[in-house]
């Protein structure tokens, strides 16, 4: 793994608006194409090998929590609990994660799971690879997010209830319905009826104890870039035991377990011997060098970073009263000042590729950057 | 054919078109920061008002209505911006008397993750 500096293209921002990339640039520059990072083939089959493999763990450590009752570590409602283990064993369609991973001296080591609501999705499936196809198009890219979308959504049609599938996102935010409209996108591509309305425009019928869409159609697939646990605190969270449709949410409601911070000392407890785990653990004081995480955080808040005990780096937010957990340090590699974090997407239940978003410290917060690779 | 790690061949067909105006200025819509919009053919008139865009990329955008195509006629469902209230943004179907909405959304402000 190599950081390359290299020379934006001319009008580069023209280039991604016309992909219908809008917010590459916020307050701070977030597509950054000054520099790639370049990967041997052996380096991206090692990542490939190790998310497959950690999405099979992950599945095993669903199936634990359920059985061994382990919901009060996750803080989620005790009514939701029978819900939740319905979509697991009646496999509610799923289509996609993204591991969050530290790759530094030849090891490779879990740092979180996105499993409900990843984002950086367009940027890795579709941005990166027009930018390669500028750059160099005759290289490869571990990125094969598009054709694994559309096949996913193709192959999920028969799990699904006849009819629309609708999307949904909240309004006011270019990112999410960016993500939104791409997922969208390959559904449509896979073949599937769709329709968007926002989060925000969810209707409830009390007469036919059903969700509607703006014209008053029944809902009965969606897909949801919104997480669970806003869900389920939300005014409409208690409606979905009572839709009559039982419709199904994508991601499904199992997937908040994998999101949840709580699922890495459960992993931890469970496979110790694997690679590309971090020690984990519910109770503070058993670490020297350790980050404390809350079990909800995102965006990198509410973070710290302890190392022999003392403060290294902490970061503000809203999170925290949810509960922690204490996950060994394994501090993000330095390429000049540049932290690297390696998202590793998995869409079906494939490996399907790699977005990098890099810091300017050891916390990947809302504002990194997304820096394009190559396989050289 | 060499085998790649990589997708060989990307076409879009929704996003680029939905999303690329979304950027884009518009003077029209610039002026002023109060708009009266009537959402749909059922709905009263309503005044909304937009002062602190919370993203100028969202600011061009924000009554820009969307909503889908159905046997051939574009069906308005709704506007991108909250600046529109609720209580008007709201669909095209007269029977609505048992819909309630607003119920999810009330959890942040982007998921980003």
């Amino acid at each position: 793994m190599q950081r390359i500096i290299t020379s934006p293209r001319n009008n580069w921002q023209k280039a991604v608006e016309n992909l219908g990339f809008g917010f590459h640039t916020t307050n701070v520059p977030y597509w950054d194409e000054s520099a790639y990072y370049q990967f041997g083939m052996d380096e991206v089959l090692f990542i490939e090998k190790a998310t497959a493999e950690l999405w099979d763990l992950c599945l095993g450590a669903v199936q634990h929590v359920m059985d061994n009752d382990l919901y009060g570590k996750f803080g989620i409602p005790q009514e939701f609990i029978p819900y939740i283990e319905r979509t697991w064993t009646e496999d509610h369609p799923a289509i996609y994660g993204r591991f969050d991973l530290c790759y530094k001296n030849g090891q490779l080591k879990l740092l979180e799971f996105n499993a409900d609501t990843p984002t950086s999705l367009y940027e890795a499936g579709i941005i990166q690879w027009f930018w390669l196809q500028d750059f160099d198009k005759g290289k490869d890219q571990f990125n094969s997010i598009h054709e694994k979308l559309i096949g996913y959504w193709k192959y999920l049609k028969n799990y699904l209830y006849p009819g629309m599938l609708h999307f949904t996102c909240l309004k006011g935010t270019l990112e999410d319905l960016t993500n939104t409209e791409y997922m969208r996108d390959c559904a449509i591509q896979g073949g599937l009826e769709t329709k968007l309305i926002f989060t925000d425009d969810i209707g409830w019928d009390s007469d036919s104890l059903t969700f509607v869409d703006m014209e008053d159609q029944p809902i009965k697939n969606i897909f949801k870039l919104y997480p669970w646990e806003w869900m389920l605190s939300d005014e409409f969270g208690k409606q979905i035991l009572e839709d009559r449709n039982k419709a199904f949410w994508v991601e499904p409601a199992w997937k908040m377990l994998l999101s949840n911070k709580a699922i890495l000392p459960v992993l931890w407890e469970l496979y110790p011997e694997c690679p590309y785990l971090l020690p984990a653990y519910f109770e503070e004081g058993k670490l020297t060098d350790y980050v404390k995480k809350p079990l909800l955080s995102r965006e990198g808040a509410n973070i710290v970073l302890m190392q022999n005990h003392s403060l290294l780096q902490q970061t503000t937010g809203d999170y925290g009263k949810e509960g922690y957990i204490f996950q060994e340090l394994f501090a993000l590699p330095e390429f000049g000042g540049n932290f690297p974090v390696i998202g590793s997407w998995v869409i079906g239940q494939e490996p399907a590729g790699m977005g990098i978003r890099e810091a300017n410290g050891l916390i990947t917060e809302n504002t990194s950057r997304f820096v394009p690779h190559l396989i050289g | 054919m060499k085998r790649t790690k990589k997708t060989r061949h990307i076409q879009l067909m929704l996003i680029t078109a939905a999303l690329a105006s979304c950027h884009q200025p518009n003077k029209e819509w610039q002026n002023g920061n109060r708009t009266y919009v009537r959402s749909d053919s059922t709905a009263p008139y309503s005044r909304a008002y937009y002062p602190h865009p919370g993203s100028l990329l969202l600011w061009y955008y924000a009554f820009r209505p969307y909503g889908n195509y159905y046997n051939g006629y574009y069906r308005r469902a709704g506007y991108y911006s909250d600046a529109i209230r609720p209580s008007s943004n709201i669909g095209s179907n007269g029977f609505k008397s048992s819909v309630v909405r607003g119920g999810f959304g009330r959890g942040g402000f982007s998921v980003s993750s």
